[in-house]
């Protein structure tokens, strides 16, 4: 069976609700699950439930290349369920650590920062800059993924290493340390009144000492009711 | 009514950060944006939603980890200020939101914890059924919309009840902005700082000065 467009179709718009039953006993099992039978036929459809009714939990937004290559594995057919099992725990464990790395650590908070600071500037268009970019990345490897990873198949796993994720991150990480630059740039006339400095200190500390996040939150909760008071 | 329409528009667009794509929508900026245009006044919808961005860019929700509710945050506040505006002062009702959107960060948190044990009951529900494997997965943006909707609830309603006394603490927009900017500084410190990038943090620094000049 061809990957052609109605199916590519069909498995991209299944991907886009891999994340709606998250549970912390299957995590995205259930998504993973009905993302492939949406692009299986129904003879092979009894095998990949029986094979793959369990735990799942990769990127949301790589989950593509995974799901192509399985698609392609049960397509082919030949292999065991138990080859197929593992082919699955070392690619899910490996777009899982590239996709926090690449979106969540990277390129998102780069965007962000930086079409924050043009919302502040300009308004409007500095969420709308931040949408149209930030989903030509993330549709791109979503919609491209499930191709990407059908025609490599076992082989989808050595893309980690390839141009497309490594230079990706390595330019987001320039553009959030501009943003880092642009932010203390326009901190300037804030800058007067002294408090900027102090409090930066403070959070820096908290957020590279690991403080947990509902400690921080309760600390700036704090700061922001003694402002209020003073 | 009047609580209606932003638990509703609050819960839909908390699906895009649990239930479906992660198109971005659901971010503090965006979600603020759209808020403070759906109440007229898109400039102090930017100011809330830019500032809980900076407050929230460093909560990563990687594996198991459930960061606090940055998204549902900046709802909350953002709807919340439009609500207590209404019948109070701005520097009151600034402050009212900026500590009801804190605290949503947290409950919210807790909340989605709850939410995902109630999908791990569906997951359990298609084990024993499999011929129910779509209803049980997707059953899962009703939880979500659940979700949205049991964390902005209390806090709107309390928002559109509130009278604050004339004498309570009050927050001006310099003052928030301090703190997000701070808040803001240090998750990019975290994020983005090496020895390699200072050029480019130097570079945007002359850059954030020209765009202030111009």
């Amino acid at each position: 069976m061809r990957l052609d467009l109605a199916r590519h179709l069909k498995i991209f718009a299944s991907t886009l609700f891999i994340q709606t039953s998250w549970s912390f006993f299957s995590m995205q099992g259930m998504g993973f699950l009905h993302s492939i039978l949406s692009g299986t036929t129904r003879e092979r459809r009894d095998r990949t439930m029986k094979e793959q009714k369990g735990f799942f939990n990769t990127h949301p937004y790589l989950a593509s290349y995974v799901i192509g290559a399985a698609l392609r594995l049960y397509d082919d057919g030949g292999r065991t369920a138990e080859e197929i099992k593992r082919f699955l725990a070392v690619a899910q464990t490996g777009f899982a650590s590239t996709g926090d790395l690449l979106f969540w650590r990277s390129l998102r908070p780069a965007l962000l920062m930086l079409s924050t600071v043009l919302a502040f500037k300009t308004g409007v268009a500095g969420m709308i800059a931040f949408l149209i970019v930030y989903n030509i990345f993330h549709l791109y490897h979503r919609f491209s993924g499930i191709y990407v990873g059908y025609i490599n198949s076992v082989n989808t796993i050595f893309l980690l290493k390839s141009r497309r994720f490594v230079l990706l991150q390595r330019l987001s990480d320039l553009l959030g340390a501009a943003a880092v630059g642009l932010l203390i740039g326009i901190a300037k006339p804030v800058l007067p009144s002294l408090l900027i400095i102090p409090l930066t200190l403070f959070f820096s500390t908290l957020v590279m000492r690991r403080i947990p996040a509902i400690l921080t939150v309760l600390m700036l909760l704090a700061i922001i009711i003694l402002l209020g008071i003073i | 009514m009047m609580l209606f329409w932003p638990c509703l528009i609050g819960s839909l667009l908390i699906l895009d950060k649990y239930a479906f794509g992660e198109f971005g929508l659901s971010q503090p900026i965006i979600t603020g944006t759209i808020i403070g245009a759906i109440n007229g006044d898109i400039h102090t919808g930017i100011l809330i939603g830019g500032v809980f961005q900076l407050i929230f860019m460093g909560g990563l929700p990687i594996g198991r980890d459930i960061p606090p509710d940055g998204p549902g945050a900046s709802i909350v506040a953002a709807g919340s200020y439009f609500l207590l505006s209404r019948i109070n002062a701005p520097g009151q009702s600034l402050f009212a939101a900026a500590v009801f959107g804190l605290l949503a960060s947290i409950i919210g948190g807790q909340i989605e914890i709850n939410a995902r044990r109630i999908n791990e009951k569906l997951y359990h529900r298609f084990l024993r059924d499999e011929k129910c494997l779509t209803r049980c997965h997707f059953l899962g943006l009703l939880t979500a919309f659940g979700r949205g909707i049991s964390v902005f609830f209390p806090f709107f309603l309390a928002a559109s009840l509130i009278r604050i006394p004339v004498s309570a603490p009050v927050l001006d927009q310099q003052r928030l902005i301090t703190v997000g900017i701070s808040v803001g500084l240090a998750n990019g410190i975290y994020l983005f700082f090496r020895r390699s990038s200072l050029l480019y943090i130097v570079l945007g620094g002359i850059c954030g000065l020209i765009l202030l000049a111009t």
